[in-house]
């Protein structure tokens, strides 16, 4: 199987301010975010990263987007590596996460025209792929409503619509179906699973186990910035049961060690 | 280049689709400071008596009233006749400010004069009240003249000494050069940069804030399009607000001013176009600077706060139009963006004949610094330090 994504040993330290330290309840002045991560997601697989809150997820997926840069080791996306060539890697991924907004002011329709213009892409590719998203994730009828008037799941769904509407090959979801209704979160899980068989390599991050068990592939542990386990669904035994208690039991002799 | 206009559509939509925003960037600036100004202006004439004056005159003679009737056109005081029993009452309401002046002339003055009497008059005002001040001095003027006309009549002499006054032709345009060069760079500048700073935060420091500039962030987009694209629609649109302030003030000159001074008229195309180009060049600076603070700061309203000292310095370098005679003759200041274009606006207005140089020189330097602030903003939105703040 080919990687297409390979993450190589990634550290990121935050600099606390002091409210952030009150905060987080510290007193020490780094954090550290992500500390020696490792693993590779292949194509036409769902690679899943589970951890508790705070364990470093969203900070591995911001790095794997260029957002922000690591410390040190190196992400290469597609070919291309984060540290010397973002603006390629910014190409080939879809990336979703909370704290990318949408300007509350604009209709999906202008956005998703907005991003596909910034994005090079051909003016009727552009309305081709538009209709199909929004067909897809249900956005069609709201394509006239302003981004602010939007329900929380109907405003993730456009966010969707827009992270994927240059077709990338790397798909990486931070938390994609958090906040969602089971139906809308069925609609979002579905659809991965349709983009992985059409061969897409897709990282999601989630601390719900069922999420996991239902349409990943393999599956990383990460707890306190470090990757504790990588398996297969089926190394894990397949069952959100067997996966729980794994869980619970790295999450005991990490904090033993701790 | 397409990136660039993408990201100025995007800009000026947001601003121009939403009617609030419009609403308070394009018409209110222009609308308030015409409100302002015109209130200013009709405040300070009404002090200025404008108003007619309420006389009240005994023993009036007509050779008198020839003097002080109105020509057409001008204003026509309340004057009336007394007899002598009632000057104490219009005594009283002089004292209470509901009359302006009382002249008292003795009866039959001018038979008096040419048998050879000394004739008094009394005169009786408030000077406590400006109204009264006013219609005195005007009313003065008057007696003065009156009583030239009877000693000319009686001894054929006016006066020893004969004045008379000459001088250059005033030059009209002049003055009113000066009185505009005296007030507009501070307003312009004001204008310029209230409007810049009305968009700019919001669309810089505000969209950092609310996470819609990492969505941009994330494509491949490079930083310097968005930052020129940025700065580019920040600084038409501001255009737009400060020329929308522009003209509230020249449509409450004839307010502020009197009507007879017609600013419109006394520069050309030439004056105007050099003005437009000089405000375009401006613009750009002043956004410059908003977009590196607002991109510095982490919030809106921290934007806000660090802006606010800025804002009040261009103002004083505004102020300094107020002093010195004409624009500055030094080439070099004209490198100082801000004072540059206060110096040159200045220049303009004043038909200063070294205008060409002045103007190439602060557009230049305007453009430089443009440049090194889009640069300095592009490093800045590179800056993971600087844009995921937390
Ligand atoms: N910009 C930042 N500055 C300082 N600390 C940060 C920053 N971003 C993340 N952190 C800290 O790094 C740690 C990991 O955060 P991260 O958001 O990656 O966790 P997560 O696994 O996504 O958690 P969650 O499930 O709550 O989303 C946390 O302690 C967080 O407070
Ligand atoms: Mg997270």
């Amino acid at each position: 199987m080919e990687a297409q994504v390979i993450i190589k040993d990634i550290t990121k330290t935050f600099i606390l301010s002091k409210k952030q330290q009150k905060i987080e309840r510290v007193n020490n002045k780094h954090k550290v975010a992500v500390n020696g991560l490792s693993f590779e997601a292949y194509k036409g697989e769902i690679y899943g990263l589970l951890g508790p809150n705070g364990a470093g997820k969203t900070t591995a997926l911001r790095c794997i987007s260029t957002l922000i840069k690591p410390d040190s080791g190196d992400i290469i996306v597609n070919g291309h590596s984060v540290m010397t060539d973002p603006e390629k890697v910014r190409e080939s991924i879809g990336f979703l996460t909370s704290d990318l907004k949408l300007e509350a002011f604009f209709t999906p329709n202008y956005l998703f025209d907005y991003f596909a213009h910034l994005r090079g892409i051909d003016e009727n590719i552009i309305q081709t792929r538009k209709k199909q998203l929004f067909e897809k994730l249900g956005i069609d009828r709201f394509a006239e409503v302003k981004v602010g008037e939007l329900s929380t799941g109907m405003c993730q769904k456009v966010q969707i619509a827009i992270s994927l509407l240059h077709d990338p090959a790397v798909i990486v979801f931070d938390e994609p179906t958090n906040g969602l209704d089971v139906l809308t979160a069925k609609v979002v899980t579905d659809y991965l699973t349709e983009l992985k068989n059409a061969g897409k390599t897709i990282i999601i991050s989630t601390h719900i186990f069922s999420v996991v068990e239902k349409i990943c592939d393999r599956v990383g542990i990460i707890i306190n910035g470090k990757l504790l386990l990588a398996k297969t669904i089926g190394e894990v035994g397949g069952t959100e049961a067997n996966l729980e208690n794994q869980f619970f039991d790295l999450v005991a002799s990490e904090s033993e060690e701790a | 280049m397409k990136n660039i206009w993408t990201i100025f559509k995007k800009e000026w939509d947001r601003v121009i689709k939403d009617k609030r925003l419009l609403f308070s960037v394009m018409i209110l600036p222009g609308l308030m400071i015409f409100l302002i100004y015109t209130f200013m202006g009709t405040a300070m004439s009404s002090l200025n008596a404008d108003k007619p004056g309420n006389i009240a005159i005994v023993n009036p003679t007509s050779a008198f009233a020839d003097i002080y009737t109105p020509d057409e056109g001008e204003i026509i005081d309340n004057v009336i006749t007394i007899d002598s029993t009632e000057i104490d009452t219009y005594k009283d309401l002089v004292d209470a400010g509901e009359w302006d002046l009382i002249i008292d002339f003795p009866e039959d003055l001018e038979t008096g004069l040419v048998d050879g009497y000394q004739e008094t008059l009394e005169i009786y005002l408030n000077g406590n009240e400006t109204q009264s001040q006013i219609i005195y001095q005007t009313y003065r003027g008057y007696l003065d003249e009156y009583s030239e006309a009877l000693s000319y009549q009686l001894y054929n002499d006016t006066t020893v000494l004969v004045f008379v006054i000459d001088s250059m032709t005033v030059d009209n345009n002049k003055i009113i050069g000066a009185l505009m060069a005296s007030l507009l760079p501070m307003l312009v500048v004001m204008f310029l940069f209230s409007g810049a700073m009305s968009i700019g935060p919001e669309s810089i420091a505000g969209e950092k804030e609310r996470g819609t500039m990492a969505t941009l962030l994330v494509t491949p987009v490079k930083r310097s399009q968005i930052a020129m694209g940025k700065v580019a629609s920040l600084g038409v649109l501001s255009l737009l607000s400060a020329i929308s302030s522009f003209i509230g003030i020249i449509l409450s000159f004839p307010k502020l001013f009197g009507e007879d001074i017609d600013f419109t008229s006394i520069y050309g195309f030439g004056e105007y176009a050099m003005i437009l180009g000089l405000l375009f060049s401006t613009v750009f600076v002043i956004v410059g600077v908003i977009s590196v603070v607002s991109a510095y700061a982490k919030n809106l309203k921290e934007a806000g706060t660090l802006i606010t000292p800025i804002y009040l310095l261009t103002i004083v370098i505004g102020i300094s139009s107020m002093f010195g005679e004409g624009a500055n003759t030094s080439w070099w200041l004209y490198l100082l963006p801000i004072y540059n274009t206060v110096q040159t606006l200045i220049a303009i207005l004043t038909f200063d004949s070294n205008i060409t140089l002045y103007m190439m020189i602060t557009i230049f330097s305007n453009l430089v610094f443009t440049a090194l602030l889009i640069l300095l903003l592009n490093r800045m939105f590179n800056s993971e330090k600087i844009m995921f703040s937390k």
